[in-house]
């Protein structure tokens, strides 16, 4: 026991004293809000009022109407241009040009017939922002809807008050009743969470694969297997590792509880109103989630940190675990890609069974939770067979690691290694 | 060839008939020899020979195919004595980015040392083999010599009763090597086990007290030192020239005088013929004109006995070779 804990014990101090470790622990909140926050930020943002021309060629009422309803919003600046009859493709030129030229965002082009046929036509530098697509699609349809009821004699007053906005608030139900979470908060709380355990569970079981080349490299595994058993060696690396791991998460939960909890104080340091942040939204993190999280987070590492040591035995320099590794990184990977899949049906049949696979259930299960409900059962299912697979991963691997971190020379191929389980 | 009888008859290592092969070739085949506690202990033999292989048996890193292995009387292995042992391997290295004090202490931990005593104790040796102002430095920024020290010093902190030292004066300079030496027969004197292999026969000769030398995996000679000298027999003479020596050639090629001769350099280690009287060849060689510098018969060198014997087992391994 002694011999383990000097083993985790360097682990953990080597790792903690490195510069790597302070820096990973100060800028890792900063680029995971970046990766999560930033491209939501961006999306809805992204510079000011866009330029848009409305080519009339003969659409009477409805391309004035257009550009009217186009200037409601902050998000377009619109003109009419009128383009009759054989100056048309003249004007289009001219305009493209001015597109080119960046002084236009795009412009629509509504022929004589596009309130009848619906056929509405936009040439712009933007078309891939879904936002001004859908928003600018919206404002067409609005328009195009108001000019066919008008025309059928419908009451104005009475198609005005059909167009009245709609207010769609989502809130999510839980064992517990409504809660005042609402759907986008919980899809990126979930989102967030399976991040967050993905880059953990990887970061720091690539490090206990380091460690385990680092020694075979330096040749001191040599003088430590004469002392310590490849078990206690192994063993001890993952707890030191997965420590440093667990107290990273601790910096980071105690400085967010910390700034949750003195929010309003930080709000005004930075100029923001008290009203304003009332209106930022927080996701309710429930005991049983965080609970979840570690549990989850706890197998997961183990399980992979169990892998990569075989994939650091099994090599000789860091540049072969390149490639070796491959094959264990797929498996996380393979979860990563099935993120909007879980997300969108987190209790669909596919959600539920990669929950139960043990190589991807520690980060589908935790977003599942967060998500949705999950049944108890299958929480209790998923973890029983999580922890199973891991005693046996742990167990084969550390077979497979003895023998592996006294070979040098040819990398060993997967028989080989099972064949080293067997013998050893 | 039987080993030595010692005042006290306990075993430390006792190697029974240990058989390693590997893809293709056999690395030790059928190694008996023992080691009585309180000796220094030198196995020899040319490169390839299974040095290593046999210091790795004995530590059970690695697992001989036949035979047994026991150390201090018992078979459950060098990982069960670790506190016991010291162990240098041949292949070493140390945490490149772990300071020089914490990487001992860690390793005295290993061997079930408390941390207080290992950095007592870190810290002494690191006096003793001047690398004190070195101790927080990181291992990597030490030189090669420097970090061989410390890896010197990381078999010593648990005070073993049994040292085993693969190559311990391979890339020491001089100075280093006598620190080495003088440390080692310290050891010895208290008692300690001394067990080291190498292949220069200059330094086993000084300080060893038994001797094994194998070549291609087998036995070829083991014993005290003085005892292996005797048993080898023959008359042998050390004989210096002033001047070149080039009048004395004639009388040095009379291979009825003179069996073997290896020019050292400064003096020559003549193996006289069989029935040879050292008196005629002084008298030869005087009247020969050469002027001697040194004339004396002294016993054969380890290093003459190393050739004779390892020469004589590849001639004979050759000859098993053409024959086969």
């Amino acid at each position: 026991m002694h011999k383990i804990w000097a083993v985790v014990r360097r682990e953990f101090l080597e790792r903690v004293r490195t510069k790597w470790f302070i820096i990973s622990t100060v800028l890792g909140p900063v680029f995971m809000i970046g990766i999560t926050v930033l491209p939501a930020v961006l999306a809805s943002s992204g510079g000011g009022p866009r330029a848009v021309a409305v080519v009339d060629e003969g659409s009477g009422e409805f391309a004035a109407r257009l550009v009217t309803q186009l200037g409601t919003g902050n998000r377009f600046t619109a003109t009419r241009v009128s383009a009759d009859g054989p100056r048309a493709s003249e004007v289009l030129d001219s305009l493209t040009r001015t597109v080119q030229a960046k002084t236009l965002d795009g412009f629509l082009i509504v022929g004589p017939s596009a309130v009848e046929s619906g056929i509405v036509e936009y040439r712009g530098r933007n078309v891939s922002s879904l936002r001004d697509m859908a928003l600018l699609e919206g404002v067409l349809r609005q328009v195009v809807v108001v000019e066919r009821l008008t025309r059928r004699g419908i009451d104005p007053a009475v198609v005005q008050e059909a167009q009245e906005r709609i207010d769609f608030r989502t809130s999510r139900i839980t064992k517990r009743g409504a809660t005042a979470e609402t759907g986008e908060a919980t899809f990126f709380l979930a989102y967030f969470v399976g991040f967050v355990l993905y880059m953990a569970i990887f970061l720091y079981s690539v490090n206990v694969m380091r460690s385990v080349i680092d020694e075979k490299q330096t040749r001191i595994i040599e003088v430590l297997v004469s002392s310590l058993k490849p078990f206690q060696l192994m063993f001890g690396k993952v707890i030191g590792v997965g420590g440093v791991g667990l107290f990273q998460f601790s910096i980071w939960g105690a400085t967010a509880a910390l700034l949750f909890r003195y929010r309003q104080a930080v709000f005004s340091a930075i100029g923001v109103s008290s009203e304003q942040a009332a209106a930022v939204q927080m996701p309710v993190v429930g005991g049983a989630l965080v609970v979840l999280i570690l549990l989850y987070f706890l197998f997961g590492y183990v399980l992979y940190s169990a892998l990569f040591a075989v994939v650091g035995a099994s090599v000789n320099t860091e540049s072969e675990a390149q490639q070796a590794q491959m094959p264990v990184t797929m498996l996380l990977v393979a979860a990563i890609i099935m993120f909007p899949v879980v997300l969108n049906e987190p209790s669909g049949k596919l959600a539920m069974v990669m929950g139960l696979i043990p190589f991807f259930s520690p980060i589908i299960m935790p977003i599942r939770y967060a998500a949705s409900e999950v049944p108890l059962g299958e929480v209790v299912l998923s973890l029983a067979v999580l922890a199973l697979s891991t005693l046996a991963i742990v167990w084969l691997a550390s077979r497979i690691y003895r023998v592996g971190i006294l070979m040098y020379g040819k990398r060993p191929s997967v028989r080989e290694m099972l064949r080293w389980a067997k013998e050893s | 060839m039987s080993p030595i009888p010692h005042t006290t008859s306990e075993r430390i290592v006792d190697l029974e008939r240990i058989t390693k092969r590997f893809a293709g070739h056999v690395a030790v085949s059928e190694l008996s020899l023992s080691v009585p506690r309180g000796v220094v202990f030198g196995l020899l033999g040319p490169n390839g020979a299974g040095k290593t292989t046999t210091i790795r048996m004995m530590m059970n890193i690695m697992i001989p195919d036949e035979g047994v292995v026991r150390l201090f009387g018992d078979d459950l292995g060098g990982r069960h004595h670790s506190a016991r042992i010291g162990y240098l391997p041949e292949e070493r290295g140390l945490y490149k980015k772990m300071r020089v004090r914490e990487v001992l202490i860690f390793l005295a931990e290993t061997k079930g040392v408390a941390r207080a005593v290992a950095a007592k104790k870190a810290d002494h040796w690191l006096e003793r083999l001047d690398l004190a102002d070195w101790r927080l430095r990181k291992v990597e920024e030490l030189s090669k010599g420097m970090q061989q020290k410390v890896q010197f010093i990381s078999t010593m902190l648990h005070s073993p009763e049994l040292l085993i030292l693969d190559e311990p004066f391979a890339g020491l300079d001089p100075i280093n090597a006598q620190t080495l030496k003088d440390i080692i027969v310290e050891l010895a004197r208290g008692g300690t086990t001394i067990i080291f292999s190498t292949h220069q026969m200059d330094v086993a000769e000084k300080i060893c007290d038994h001797v094994c030398i194998i070549a291609r995996g087998r036995k070829v000679l083991d014993g005290g030192l003085a005892e292996v000298k005797q048993v080898h027999g023959g008359t042998h003479v050390a004989v210096a020239f002033e001047d070149g020596g080039e009048r004395a050639a004639d009388t040095l090629n009379d291979r009825c005088l003179v069996a073997k001769a290896d020019d050292y350099g400064p003096f020559a280690e003549l193996a006289l013929a069989d029935g040879a009287d050292p008196q005629d060849l002084l008298e030869r060689l005087v009247r020969s004109g050469a002027r001697l510098r040194r004339f004396e018969r002294i016993e054969p060198s380890l290093h003459r006995i190393f050739l004779d014997k390892v020469g004589a087992e590849t001639e004979q391994h050759g000859a098993e070779v053409s024959r086969a």
